[in-house]
């Protein structure tokens, strides 16, 4: 009996061996040798953790009006307020909010918006690209046309069309809570091209490779092949653009916020941060302005860097 | 550099005598072109440019013969009659006559016109001989002259023509973007929101005008984008300078801050006649006067006026400044700060947990609109008042408060006669067909109302001045509104522009000069 309990689970065993197999995989090999793209990871992940965990690291809730103090506001950073006595690390905006908090705060719902507009734009762009190059025929011809027309629009145009109508038809009570939606949508519908150009070029290539013949011959219908047998084989490209992509929406979104089209004030991010920083910038209280849009730029920054990688590193004609 | 160098001289050369243009930036576009159609600072201080009234204002703010050469009380107080200047011409050529001052009268004080209040105790506008009209009041008006100095001429013909009968301040008519006046500058091109443009009319009767050639006006609502376009030399003038600049400004070469104290009170109102909070079936709490003390104690004026305002404004504890006439010196104490008086007057009220309720607020019509209303949000919350802050464009504006879509609104008064019973007339009263048409929030008094036209046909100064101070008490003592500070006047303009400021912010074309 206390025999048959003694056979060994394989679990332990292949835990470690497959957190060493990803270890020692070409990916991470190139990531060891690469600084840059170390420092990247770095500060993305510090930036997004802090987003993340804003309500537990902010000093202050910057949206609870309550705890405000009025004679708080423009504090320098790093100096006490002359009147009240309290510190701020970051100094303090108009209002007295703590600068530093609001920059957490702003920063989630930065990257909120950048990831799911993201995603949106990559199921969509996924999708529809998979769809023309399998097809072909009409299907490719009305797709990737309607993907030319966009292209020939700056995609942040296109955003706030899709913004400007999405607001018009929207009622103006629900206005400030829908805006987050729709930003993600503007801008998830206005970058999905790039996916749809991509998957349709792979899936052009896939589409006549012996094993999808196979596929094709065994009677597996068109759905399972796009999705079992072509889907996996064109992901590494999609995975790149969304590393790049995920930035360009991030600064899209700061876009529109700044124009005054995107976050509302009483739910600020980066973008709309900045903007409310500008109106300050001539008169010396820089920091409203400087601490948003130096945290913008390193987010930015530092996962383009992150995606400039990833793109050499899945090339296989540079490994 | 040296083709720079070439082209400025280039300029210099060109330029003198020839054209002077000269642009100017402020934050509100004026909605209309109509002057019977806005009763708004934007609206009126820009048609001033283009329309004329009998009187206007000098550069001291004196009444001074405009379009009617003299005027004189009718009998005993039945009126006034005006003697029209003769050899006026509208701007399309047509002569200007008491048939076209008849017919302002008709349109100004019609039900669809936004300035019928200044026409509540005139029964009739008689045209004696081609220039000569009587206008019949009601009751004594000892200061009638100064209350009709934004009332414009209209050709009757012109507007008849264009089927701009009536105003029609909403849906808007030909008068909205058009106009036709007597005044020194003609309207040479209206771009609503993008530009408007303004040229001298040659057929002016009046002489004393600037050599400006043509005037262009750009609204331009991010004011730190406004301040930029000055230190650049892309615009001549802006109004207003932003409170944080004004040092700054102040400081650099080639530009200079030129500042006043604006008339304008800037206040909260409440809704007063609802029995509702706005989008609910909850009862208003703002009908019980405890609820609206506990605001006025709420809020801390003061840090408003030290960070907000930057220290460039005066507080207010009524809806006139102590410069204008008819003052009450004994009321001029402002409700203190004081967070527990405001807490357990809201518990004697019955609501010791607060309430959540819609504050409406402009965010481009006043100094810093939108920021004084995210303190007072913060400010409120520490009595336990939820506020939940709308703030929109002032174009939305008014029409949102006159749909009663507020609990609270932000408002700020500039007295068009320079005297305390002006707000009362318009903010005060109960709303009525021609008075009380911007008491938003529905106050109404039975004792006010019967006060209001007495002290307008009170020529007695010391009896006047007892009832004005009567109603101002009760306008504190019933917390009509809540008075928050006097907005100050801060123009920037280029060193070679000379201009005047009016205490009323009117912005006067004829009197600017490019050197």
């Amino acid at each position: 009996m206390t025999q048959t309990e003694t056979p060994p689970t394989p679990a332990p065993v292949k835990a470690p061996s497959r957190l060493s197999r990803a270890w020692h995989s070409d990916l991470a090999w190139s990531f060891r040798r690469a600084p840059v793209a170390m420092i990247s990871a770095f500060v993305v992940i510090v930036l997004v953790l802090s987003a993340v965990l804003a309500p537990l690291i902010a000093p202050h809730d910057p949206f609870n009006p309550a705890t405000l103090n009025l004679m708080n506001g423009f504090t320098p950073p790093g100096e006490a307020n002359a009147f009240t006595g309290d510190f701020f690390f970051l100094g303090t905006d108009d209002q007295g909010r703590d600068v530093f908090s609001t920059i957490l705060y702003g920063m989630r719902i930065s990257l909120f918006v950048g990831f799911a507009a993201v995603m949106l734009a990559m199921v969509l762009g996924v999708i529809l690209g998979l769809l023309a190059g399998y097809l072909g025929g009409w299907t490719e011809t009305i797709i990737m046309r309607v993907a030319d027309v966009q292209l020939t629009f700056p995609a942040i145009l296109v955003a706030m069309l899709i913004f400007g109508i999405a607001k018009g038809i929207t009622p103006p009570e629900y206005r400030d809570q829908m805006a987050i939606w729709v930003l993600i949508l503007a801008i998830g519908l206005s970058d999905w091209v790039q996916f749809a150009r991509v998957v349709r070029g792979a899936t052009l290539v896939e589409k006549s490779r012996e094993y999808v013949q196979a596929a094709k011959l065994i009677g597996r219908s068109p759905l399972s092949i796009m999705l079992r047998h072509i889907l996996p084989n064109v992901l590494n490209p999609v995975l790149v653009i969304a590393t790049i992509s995920l930035a360009l929406a991030i600064i899209a979104e700061a876009t529109l916020s700044f124009l005054g089209v995107g976050a509302p004030p009483t739910k600020p991010s980066l973008g709309t941060l900045i903007r409310i920083g500008q109106e300050f910038m001539f008169s010396g209280e820089w920091w409203i302005l400087f601490f948003p849009a130096v945290t913008l730029l390193a987010l930015a920054l530092s996962i383009n860097l992150l995606g400039d990688w990833l793109r050499d590193a899945l090339n296989p004609k540079l490994r | 550099m040296k083709p720079a160098l070439l082209l400025a001289v280039a300029c210099a050369i060109a330029t003198p005598a020839v054209s002077e243009t000269f642009h100017w930036a402020g934050t509100t576009d004026p909605n209309t072109m109509d002057p019977h159609a806005g009763n708004s600072a934007p609206v009126l201080g820009f048609l001033n440019n283009i329309y004329e009234g009998l009187v206007r204002r000098g550069t001291d703010m004196a009444i001074e013969p405009s379009l009617a050469t003299s005027w004189e009380p009718i009998g005993n107080g039945e009126g006034w009659r005006f003697i029209l200047r003769e050899g006026v011409t509208f701007h399309d050529g047509s002569d200007f006559n008491a048939e076209d001052v008849v017919f302002s009268y008709q349109r100004a004080a019609s039900e669809a016109s936004d300035v019928r209040s200044w026409f509540a105790s005139v029964t009739d506008v008689v045209a004696v001989d081609d220039y000569t009209v009587d206008i019949l009041t009601s009751n004594p008006q000892p200061i009638f002259p100064d209350s009709i100095a934004n009332w414009m001429m209209m050709d009757s013909g012109w507007t008849m023509a264009s089927s701009a009968d009536l105003p029609a301040p909403g849906e808007g008519n030909f008068a909205t973007l058009n106009a036709n006046g007597t005044g020194p500058y003609v309207l040479a091109e209206r771009q609503p929101g993008l530009e408007t443009v303004l040229e001298p009319f040659e057929g002016w009767w009046g002489e004393e005008r600037g050599n400006v050639t043509r005037g262009i006006f750009t609204p331009i609502d991010n004011s730190a984008t406004a301040v930029a376009a000055l230190l650049a030399g892309d615009v001549d003038m802006i109004n207003p300078v932003p409170v944080q600049d004004a040092d700054r400004l102040d400081g650099v070469d080639g530009v200079r801050l030129i500042r006043g104290t604006e008339a304008r009170v800037i206040m909260f109102g409440f809704s007063q006649d609802k029995d509702t909070l706005f989008g609910t079936d909850d009862a208003n709490p703002f009908l019980d006067v405890r609820v609206r003390q506990a605001v006025a104690h709420a809020i801390n004026v003061p840090a408003i006026l030290q960070t907000i305002m930057r220290g460039s404004a005066e507080p207010a504890a009524q809806l006139v400044g102590a410069e204008m006439n008819g003052f009450s010196e004994g009321l001029a104490m402002r409700p203190g700060l004081d967070l527990d008086r405001a807490r357990a007057l809201l518990t004697d009220a019955g609501y010791p947990d607060g309430f959540s309720f819609l504050l409406k607020c402009p965010n481009d019509r006043y100094i810093n609109d939108e920021s004084v209303c995210q303190a007072t949000v913060a400010m409120l919350a520490q009595i336990g008042l939820d506020a939940q802050l709308d703030a929109i464009p002032v174009s939305n504006y008014w029409p949102e408060l006159r749909e009663d879509n507020y609990d609270m609104y932000l408002l700020g008064w500039s007295p068009g006669t320079f005297d305390a019973e002006h707000p009362f007339r318009f903010l005060v009263h109960t709303p009525q067909d021609n008075i009380g048409t911007w008491n938003f929030g529905g106050y109404s008094n039975a004792r006010v109302d019967e006060l209001i036209p007495a002290i307008q046909s009170e020529i007695d100064p010391v009896a006047r001045q007892a009832m004005l101070d009567e109603v101002a008490a009760t306008v504190q003592d019933d917390v009509v509104y809540v008075p928050l500070y006097i907005q100050p006047l801060l123009w920037g303009a280029a060193d070679n522009i000379e201009l005047t400021q009016r205490v009323d912010n009117f912005f006067i074309l004829r009197w600017v000069t490019v050197e």
